[in-house]
């Protein structure tokens, strides 16, 4: 049984609106009813169009009633991190510095959605520029956890997972640094695909670390991540970092079979140098269980020390960071909000030297790791633990290894979907990893798992506004 | 200079180098904060040999209009 019409997967809303059984206007106006009832208790969108998302709404279903749809996007109401230009719409970064900026030009991404009939309810919350956060010290209050507004739902792709999960929209784009769509997309239970370095276009986007930016699509499953990449992906020549690679049929891959895929188990990390609560090794375990009964080969694999790559991101990040927001960390820090400034100052200190130095360790390591994946299809291992309480946090803590920014360094995409609840009603998370541009590989191995438990059954269930207490303890500023 | 015998003066003055005048209210954060890149910065492999894989390669590609 198809789930309720705002928790509907993009594939299933697809089908219905194909077949005219689901009309984009009632689709779109269940997401705006939704956001106006329910997004007070998550803070997701920080900008809400509707008047656009009405019009576009009324268009995509006259062109749908009249001639049938572009391609499954069209009529899907969709939102986007606010990072991504919109002409005509703000861009904020959540910062105070962007309060007013309005976007002139459309992204790339932003256009090509446009272009596939897709309706965009409006712009979410992130962490300040993509860095910072969270914070309570910004322009806007820092996104929550839909399955337990106590919690947060990770950053800094923060609102475009709670809103995602928490059915205020079908799907949402965002981009990963270090695990910043995965990272949500775990705490939030829902899927995040990390495509390959250059896959897709940047432009139009504000930039967190140029040299390990990647933009990407969060949804309910690895089948909707495929339909979104197939409108996504490609060359564009106006992004210096984009790959001119032939975008392969992801839909066509998702074939359900995984026997004989070999999975490699980067057991150093896991046993030794960062190892996950366990729980969260129990959860892990019990998803490498499923993929060998479903045929797989599991292995362990060994790759450099996960310190070396989180050195080699950190010292690259603060430098790049720093000389993006040079200019306004001189001329008025106060604009900043604690947690970015914090991470981001210090980079004025890093010497070119030094810098060079991260940037070959960056080259050594991601060569390291397709060395790994000459010997396996994939890597797996958790994406994270568990989402934790929504409260400051010191902002040093972004300087302590992850479980995803070895694969922002190396470059490879990385899958993050949902494989279990812990006792909390929390969301367990799964990481999947493939080669270069194999984002195919990956996907089929999110599907087939996703097709094989029930985790894509459950969904959050938020109070309406009457059956609400007031929170008990208000949040206090970093600041 | 040995970086293990920085003092909150030199790396105070080093900011101002860096064309950063700051109040004195984010003295503490950017002391604490630098502390946290050294310590990463020491993590990296070195020393590199001169011949080592230069850290840039520039890609002509990316910018040649024809390959669009």
């Amino acid at each position: 049984m198809a789930p309720d019409r705002p928790f509907l997967t993009v594939a299933e809303a697809a089908e219905l609106i194909a077949a005219r059984r689901l009309s984009p206007v009632e689709l779109t106006e269940t997401y705006l009813a939704r956001i106006a009832a329910l997004d007070d208790q998550l803070n997701s969108f920080v900008t809400v169009t509707a008047e656009r998302a009405r019009r576009d709404a009324r268009k995509a279903e006259a062109e749908i009633m009249t001639s049938g749809p572009r391609g499954p996007l069209h009529g899907i109401p969709y939102s986007l991190k606010d990072i991504f230009d919109v002409a005509g719409v703000r861009t904020t970064a959540q910062s105070r510095l962007l309060a007013s900026n309005v976007a002139v030009e459309d992204s790339a991404c932003a256009a090509k959605l446009e272009t596939a009939g897709a309706i965009l309810l409006g712009k979410n919350a992130t962490w300040e520029f993509a860095h910072g956060g969270p914070s309570w010290d910004v322009l806007f209050p820092p996104a929550r956890n839909p399955w337990n507004t106590d919690h947060s739902p990770a950053g800094s792709s923060s609102g475009s997972a709670a809103a995602v999960a928490a059915g205020l929209a079908a799907m949402s784009l965002g981009t990963d640094t270090g695990g910043s769509i995965r990272s949500p997309a775990a705490a939030c239970g829902i899927a995040g695909l990390k495509p390959t370095y250059g896959r897709v276009s940047r432009r139009g986007i504000l930039p967190n670390c140029f040299s390990h930016d990647h933009a990407g699509p969060l949804a309910w499953t690895s089948r909707d991540l495929a339909l979104i990449m197939t409108v996504i992906a490609g060359h564009d020549q106006r992004d210096p970092g984009s790959a001119a690679r032939e975008v392969p049929d992801y839909i066509a891959a998702l074939t359900g079979n995984v026997e004989g895929l070999v999975i490699g188990v980067p057991g150093r990390w896991l046993e030794d140098e960062l190892p996950p609560s366990p729980a969260t090794r129990a959860a892990f375990d019990a998803a490498l269980g499923v993929f060998s009964a479903l045929g797989a080969v599991v292995r362990e694999i060994s790759l450099p020390s996960i310190r070396e790559y989180h050195a080699a991101i950190r010292v690259i990040a603060v430098s790049e960071l720093f000389a993006i927001h040079a200019e306004d960390l001189r001329a008025r820090p106060e604009m900043f909000g604690q947690s970015l400034r914090y991470r981001i100052i210090a980079g004025g200190l890093v010497r070119a030297e030094e810098y060079l130095l991260a940037q070959r360790a960056r080259t050594d390591l991601a060569r390291a790791m397709q060395d790994a994946l000459a010997k396996v299809d994939v890597i797996m291992l958790p994406t994270s633990e568990p989402a934790e309480r929504l409260q400051p946090v010191h902002p040093a803590s972004l300087f302590t290894p992850s479980y995803t920014s070895p694969f922002s360094v190396a470059g490879n995409p990385a899958l993050s979907v949902c494989n279990g609840f812990n006792e909390a009603g929390l969301p367990f998370s799964l990481q999947i990893v493939g080669r270069l541009f194999d984002e195919a590989t990956v996907l089929r191995a999110g599907d087939a798992y996703e097709r094989a438990t029930p985790w894509r059954q459950r969904r959050p269930a938020l109070r309406s506004p009457a059956a609400r207490e007031p929170r008990a303890s208000p949040e206090t500023s970093t600041a | 200079m040995d970086e293990q015998q920085l003092s909150r003066e030199d790396i105070l003055s080093m900011a101002r180098l860096a064309g950063l005048h700051l109040p004195a209210s984010y003295e503490d954060e950017l002391v604490e904060a630098y502390d946290h890149v050294r310590r990463l910065v020491a993590l990296l492999p070195q020393p590199r040999l001169r011949g080592d894989e230069p850290a840039h390669v520039f890609d002509p590609v990316a910018f040649d209009p024809t390959t669009g």
